[in-house]
């Protein structure tokens, strides 16, 4: 019962988005597009994120001279 | 590094040395303001410029004086974050209709739409422009929500035919189905004559027994019935003015008698947003056209101030005559106009006034009489009453009412006299039968309860849905409650979703309105019962929920206490 009143509300989100990004009046082909590139889009910055994170992190401390 | 911090030192520097210098400069500013009053140099104020208007605060909007009774009317802005969004997916919708296109352009994609022929490539485009963009990519992707065909008569309830697109909204086809007893919020049907039994549609009967249903003529040579002359008698009896004419249809009353009225020379001041016959009537006259904000009434003195005292363009001659055009309620925003003031500027600058009815005649007032008749005020003033017979009285046309030398005049001069068939004769039954039972002629107090009906209606509507949370504009007391929605995507999901509940509402997009400023428009009825106004306002709070339009960042009341906040709407 948990696990179906979790997809509605997941359900109920996903058409917020359509709403709000007025993929609702699109076709379906259409929404697979925009949905896929933006998709690709957040994976990479995610990416960018997990590797480059570090290197940044350590770029402040030296800054800060909290480590040689 | 190092570059990177002088840099930033640098970029701070200047950031404060301007911040600094902007501080400097108003306090200079300032003192030396103190010191000239001081000495007595005085710059003059606004108000000293504008000795002579007579509307001087703009934030108060009225003298209280002219109006008898409050005139409450609210616009809220839009909330920052839902404009943001709004122009974001309307730029989705922009990127995605190029994509279509270009797929149409290069044959990948079937077209369906309205092109030119191959031979004519190099000729002008006639596609190409906004209008016709946003015709194809955005207006047809949620056109079911628009021309649904009604099969009964468009009561309270009325019935539609189903529909089902095979090709995302380019063609339509038939189902089958019935949808049966949907309740109508879209109508113009303010006093509920839309009816096909009753009084009205028996004399109506009667009529076409007696006369048929076409005249075959126009007003001018054989299409003068003497109905239509019992018709303009009681119209001017109605409005309380010496003569009235009538005409077949509303929007020719409007566009072809505007031009009989002005010409070269004269001025007419118009609305921001007036109706389009009022637009194209201005158009045609070919006089100078200015427009001042929306019922404002200070940009409407500044603008005959600066009439009068420039003249015409460039002889700077007097203008022939100064035309007012307003309407009584704006259908668009559900407001009202702000008639007492419009007087008073007329009189004190000996302009004219023509006043379109369109929505108000019938539905205001409480006589039923129009917007003159809700603020009290004398009908003599008003120069030219326009209205239609379309929204209160269940019938087609439009009248012209006035003096009587002007009404002869436009019985000769105006084009749809002229030129147009005159008006049907079960038609004008019709309105005969429905203007005698609203002054309460017949003998039965059918139409006193219908105009309290109206009222009563309207007021609760208005209270539950401003209630809800959800953004209303217009006056309290207009029957047009126009419901934002701002996003494209919630015009079509609000409609469909109603639909679905079975309650059919017209929603309005962007030529009609500001681009971001989409919204539902609910006329409210008196043949609306209050069991009929609470199955639509339960859907529309569930839907409202759903689709998240809830976006009014007023306090709310409490929820309970239902038995309170109905009895203080009895109060009358």
């Amino acid at each position: 019962m948990g696990l179906s009143e979790c997809w509605k509300q997941l359900s109920w989100i996903y058409y917020q988005y359509l709403l709000v990004t007025a993929l609702y009046m699109l076709e379906p082909w259409e929404r697979t597009v925009f949905n896929s590139l933006l998709v690709s889009v957040g994976a990479m910055a995610v990416y960018t994120c997990y590797v480059f994170m570090p290197q940044h992190i350590m770029a402040i401390l030296h800054y800060f001279e909290v480590v040689q | 590094m190092f570059e990177m911090t002088i840099f930033l030192y640098l970029f701070f520097f200047c950031q404060h040395f301007t911040m600094l210098l902007l501080l400097l400069y108003i306090c200079a500013t300032k003192l030396f303001g103190f010191i000239f009053k001081c000495i007595g140099l005085k710059r003059k104020t606004a108000e000293e410029y504008d000795k002579g208007s007579i509307i001087k605060n703009p934030n108060v909007p009225h003298n209280p004086s002219l109006y008898k009774k409050p005139f409450v009317e609210s616009f809220e802005e839009t909330p920052l974050m839902v404009a943001v969004l709004t122009y974001m997916g309307y730029g989705i919708l922009t990127i995605f209709g190029y994509l279509r296109d270009f797929l149409r352009q290069w044959n990948i994609e079937k077209r369906h739409i309205a092109r030119e022929r191959d031979e004519q490539k190099d000729f002008v485009p006639l596609y190409q422009d906004f209008e016709n963009f946003y015709n194809r990519n955005l207006y047809i992707r949620i056109r079911d929500n628009w021309n649904r065909p009604v099969c009964s008569v468009p009561g309270p309830k009325m019935d539609l035919i189903e529909r089902s697109t095979p090709n995302y909204n380019w063609t339509f086809e038939y189902t089958g189905r019935v949808l049966k007893d949907v309740l109508n919020l879209g109508s113009y049907n303010y006093l509920g004559f839309a009816e096909n039994k009753g009084p009205c549609a028996d004399a109506a009967i009667e009529a076409t027994q007696a006369y048929g249903v076409g005249v075959g003529s126009t007003r001018c040579e054989m299409g003068n019935l003497d109905i239509h002359e019992e018709l303009e008698q009681l119209v001017a009896r109605f409005l309380g003015v010496e003569s009235s004419m009538a005409f077949g249809m509303g929007f020719a009353t409007n566009s072809m008698n505007i031009p009989a009225l002005t010409g070269k020379g004269c001025l007419i001041l118009s609305d921001e947003l007036n109706h389009a016959s009022l637009v194209l009537g201005a158009r045609l006259s070919s006089s100078t056209i200015r427009v001042f904000k929306h019922n404002n009434m200070q940009s409407l003195e500044k603008l005959l101030r600066d009439a009068i005292v420039h003249g015409q363009p460039r002889t700077h001659r007097p203008w022939k005559k100064i035309l007012i055009v307003v309407e009584g309620i704006y259908s668009m925003e559900g407001s009202i106009v702000r008639l007492p003031e419009i007087i008073a500027l007329k009189k004190h600058y000996k302009a004219y006034l023509y006043l379109d009815e369109a929505h108000s005649i019938g539905a205001l007032g409480p006589n039923g009489k129009g917007v003159v008749d809700y603020f009290g005020l004398d009908p003599k003033d008003v120069d030219i009453m326009m209205g239609t017979f379309t929204k209160s009285f269940g019938a087609a046309g439009g009248y012209i009412g006035g003096k009587k030398e002007l009404i002869d005049y436009l019985r000769c001069h105006s084009h749809s006299a002229v030129y147009a068939t005159s008006m049907s004769p079960p038609v004008a039954q019709q309105i005969i039968t429905s203007m005698k039972i609203i002054m309460g002629e017949d003998g039965t107090t059918l139409g006193a309860d219908r105009l309290r009906q109206l009222h009563e209606n309207t007021t609760y509507f208005r209270r539950k849905l401003h209630d809800m949370g959800l953004i209303i504009y217009g006056n309290e007391d207009s029957p047009v409650i126009p419901m934002m929605l701002y996003m494209p995507a919630k015009i079509g999901a609000f409609g469909r979703q109603m639909l679905k509940k079975n309650i059919g509402i017209v929603g309005v997009g962007f030529p009609a309105t500001p681009i971001i400023e989409s919204r539902a428009r609910f006329c409210v009825s008196a043949a609306h019962t209050r069991e009929m106004l609470n199955t639509a306002l339960d859907a529309i709070n569930e839907v409202g929920d759903l689709l998240q339009l809830k976006y009014s960042r007023r306090e709310r009341p409490l929820p309970s206490l239902g038995w309170m906040s109905d009895e203080s709407l009895l109060k009358d």
